[in-house]
């Protein structure tokens, strides 16, 4: 990656940038959440005000080759209005923390989206026909005189304009007494997990009236509370398995099979803590804010404050391989604890496909990951060169087919041409969702209230 | 660090709360990692009780900073064993250990293990301890046998009278607060006045803020538990809610209202560890153990104890 040599390396460009230009950021467009459907075609995006928007790429154009599709928007909805709990006197924010696309079944797109308390499942269907001849209605609805009537005829579908309709099929409510931090739809396709600081209840789609537990950390005297759910994923091919993980830094897979609640792990993932680094600290940035199983389910990555970690599900005594996101940070965490800014739940995400290809090189083995960082920097390493990238998200880099230019921080001494100082960063500008689309090398990266979208550069 | 690229000097010899870890058993940076130890253990407060949000707070961050806060009692507890750290409260003949644990009851839903001013209270003999300065200046205060310090009995009443700084006044309104002014401003004084020569003003005030910060902080440790986990559960006989808009409105925050491009607390961090280095000598000739910073906890167990004295009503 470093540099723009190697055959294989993928060099990303500048696509679209989607979201409002101004620095005064409205609370709620900050993006919350950002997910490609299966196929890649669809793109949505949660934000703080309970929106939901959708983007659709444009068919490919033949005649335009060195561009993929550009994204424009398909569908806006509001998913969740903030709510007020009576009993707690609290209000129940409407963000999206998550959101989740089932695969497709017939002409109709359906996603999960959910906010802290309750789970939506939401139908997108078009429509680009109505019908029109109406007996008993004219055409803008007003009803006839039936006296007026002489003939009948039959309605007719006409050609409209196309309308893309959201509409809520299922409201899954009233499981959930602590903040819901993740879902997961099983590879059944028919039941889906979510997550709470405390509990793992198991749904199915089409009932709404009911959820099971399987997972519940609570204690039963809360001042013992030391450790919370912090992410949970069930396993890409094994309906029974999934994992979550917790504020201690552990990993926990579970297997259904084994009992109705999953209160003992078939395994626990840990890595000991290295004594060298440790710190008042240590255990807040051990909390892992994310968890995702790679495609073919034999490793999961999980991601902490400072660094991103692949474990080998066979392995649990320690990850099988630990990449630095921004080691830097390791000597400022009393500011950032100050500040808030160890608190961040950054997220990550693998490359599209196991058998992605890297600059239309077949390449099985391509596997590479993505995470954010701060000052708008997004950061990517490719687990087979073991090289990584810094780029930037900003608008200042926004020539399409111009590939990106890596970034570099300067930790400590002279600073070089170009590098930034730890000192310069701005922490308000955190990247902490990414996607990769599932097939082409297209990625979505939210910074606080935009969306950019990057594509490698297509000879 | 949060400015839009705001650029702040990249300071190479900024020790303190950043930098290396500092092992708590080095011999001269004990200090400093106990001065780490205590911004950290403030922040943590500061965090639990100012956070007034319309939503519920995160129960992640809530546990990982109450975890901080008991990892930080622990030590504290295990430390508190080795060291005297407080005196006789302004109860006569009543430590202070048994009028906290009279208002224990009202906060039933604590956790089991007694919060930080209890285990504070040393167990060990009341000869070995400090004596408070009030002991010294007030017949009526306390009965409790403190005969070893004379030394520091004839030295400090005449070194209060001249300093007429910053400090001094700051230690006015702490004792206007609290009948028991500690040995620690006492002996601070002169410290302070030492310092005053040296640094400027701000050193003192900086200190003296640090002192009232910390009997604050220490104050708030009378709320229910940190967080409260289950917020409609509370079966304590005071809401932290009631708790903080009854006593604390006024309690000035700004030293804690941190703006990182001052960075206040670095520059806390770089006075205050010259005032713990001053204190440190100026006690060693009076106390055959160690002193640490911790001695504002001796002022803020008077506060507390003057606190509940109001809540109970006695």
């Amino acid at each position: 990656f470093l540099g723009a040599g190697g055959g294989n390396d993928i060099q990303w460009c500048f696509s679209q940038v989607k979201g409002a230009v101004d620095d005064d950021v409205a609370e709620a467009d900050i993006i919350s959440t950002v997910e490609f459907n299966h196929s890649g075609e669809l793109l949505a995006t949660g934000d703080k005000g309970g929106r939901v928007v959708i983007f659709q790429q444009e068919q490919e154009n033949k005649t335009q080759s060195h561009s993929r599709g550009e994204y424009n928007v398909y569908s806006t909805f509001q998913s969740h209005e903030p709510e007020f709990d009576y009993l707690k006197s609290l209000e129940i924010e409407e963000k999206i923390n998550k959101i989740r696309w089932l695969p497709q079944k017939n002409a109709a797109q359906f996603l999960l989206s959910t906010n802290d308390k309750t789970i939506k499942l939401w139908k997108i269907s078009e429509r680009d026909k109505r019908p029109e001849g109406y007996n008993l209605k004219e055409e803008d609805g007003r009803y006839r005189d039936p006296t007026t009537v002489t003939t009948l005829r039959v309605p007719v579908f006409r050609p409209m304009d196309l309308m893309v309709e959201a509409s809520p099929r299922r409201i899954f409510a009233n499981a959930h007494t602590y903040h819901i931090n993740s879902i997961s739809i099983n590879s059944d396709y028919e039941t889906y997990l979510s997550a709470d600081d405390l509990r793992i209840n198991l749904w199915h789609l089409e009932i709404t009236d009911r959820s099971f537990n399987i997972v519940d950390i609570k204690p039963a005297n809360m001042e013992e509370l030391t450790e919370v759910i912090t992410a949970a994923e069930f396993h890409p091919n094994s309906c029974n398995t999934f994992v979550y993980s917790s504020s201690k830094g552990t990993i926990r897979l579970c297997d259904m099979r084994a009992s109705a609640l999953c209160d003992r792990h078939s395994k626990l993932f840990e890595e000991p803590e290295d004594p060298s680094n440790r710190s008042f600290f240590s255990e807040i940035i051990s909390s892992i804010s994310d968890v995702k199983f790679s495609h073919s389910g034999r490793y999961m990555m999980t991601r902490d404050y400072l660094s991103v970690k692949i474990w080998d599900l066979n392995m649990e005594n320690r990850p099988v391989e630990t990449y630095q996101v921004h080691e830097y940070l390791r000597s400022k965490l009393c500011s950032l604890y100050e500040n808030d800014c160890i608190f961040d739940k950054f997220e990550c995400c693998w490359n599209g496909s196991d058998r992605q290809n890297c600059n239309f090189l077949p390449s099985p083995l391509c596997s590479i990951v993505m995470t954010g960082s701060y000052n708008n920097f997004f950061r990517m390493f490719d687990r087979n060169t073991k090289r990584d990238i810094t780029l930037e998200a900003s608008r200042e880099n926004n020539k399409p087919r111009t590939v990106l230019k890596p970034r570099k921080v300067c930790a400590s001494g002279k600073r070089k041409k170009d590098e930034i100082s730890v000192d310069s960063l701005d922490f308000n500008k955190k990247i902490l969702h990414t996607a990769w689309h599932p097939k082409e090398n297209i990625i979505a990266v939210a910074t606080t209230n935009n969306l950019y979208i990057f594509q490698d550069k297509m000879n | 660090m949060l400015g839009k690229g705001g650029k702040r000097k990249f300071d190479e010899h900024e020790d303190g709360l950043e930098g290396k870890v500092v092992s708590p058993t080095d011999g001269p940076s004990k200090v400093s990692y106990t001065l780490q130890r205590q911004t950290i253990f403030n922040i943590s407060l500061m965090k639990l009780y100012n956070h007034r949000p319309l939503t519920e707070p995160s129960l992640q961050k809530t546990v990982l900073i109450n975890n901080m806060l008991r990892r930080i009692q622990e030590e504290l507890k295990q430390e508190g064993s080795l060291r005297p750290m407080f005196v006789a409260a302004s109860q006569p003949a009543d430590p202070l250990g048994d009028n906290f644990r009279e208002a224990q009851p009202a906060f039933s839903h604590l956790a089991s293990q007694p919060l930080l001013p209890a285990d504070l209270v040393s167990t060990t003999p009341l000869e070995s301890c400090l004596t408070p300065a009030s002991l010294l200046e007030d017949d009526t205060f306390c009965t409790s046998p403190t005969v070893q310090h004379d030394g520091l009995t004839k030295t400090t009443p005449p070194a209060l009278q001249p300093v007429k700084d910053s400090f001094s006044s700051a230690l006015d309104e702490i004792e206007e607060l609290c009948p028991a002014p500690t040995s620690a401003e006492a002996v601070a004084a002169p410290a302070a006045a030492g310092d005053s020569k040296d640094h400027p003003s701000e050193s003192n005030v900086q200190k003296a803020e640090g002192l009232s910060e910390n009997r604050t902080a220490e104050s708030k440790l009378m709320d229910p538990l940190p967080g409260n986990f289950e917020i409609t559960t509370s079966t304590g006989f005071l809401t932290d809610l009631t708790l903080d808009d009854i006593l604390f409105a006024d309690i000035d925050t700004s030293m804690y209202d941190f703006d990182p491009c001052t960075s206040a607390t670095g520059a806390a961090s770089k006075m205050a560890p010259v005032s713990a280095d001053e204190l440190l000598k100026t006690l060693a000739p009076y106390s055959s153990q160690p002193v640490t910073p911790n001695q504002p906890f001796k002022m803020d167990l008077t506060e507390l104890d003057h606190i509940m004295e109001v809540l109970v009503g006695s």
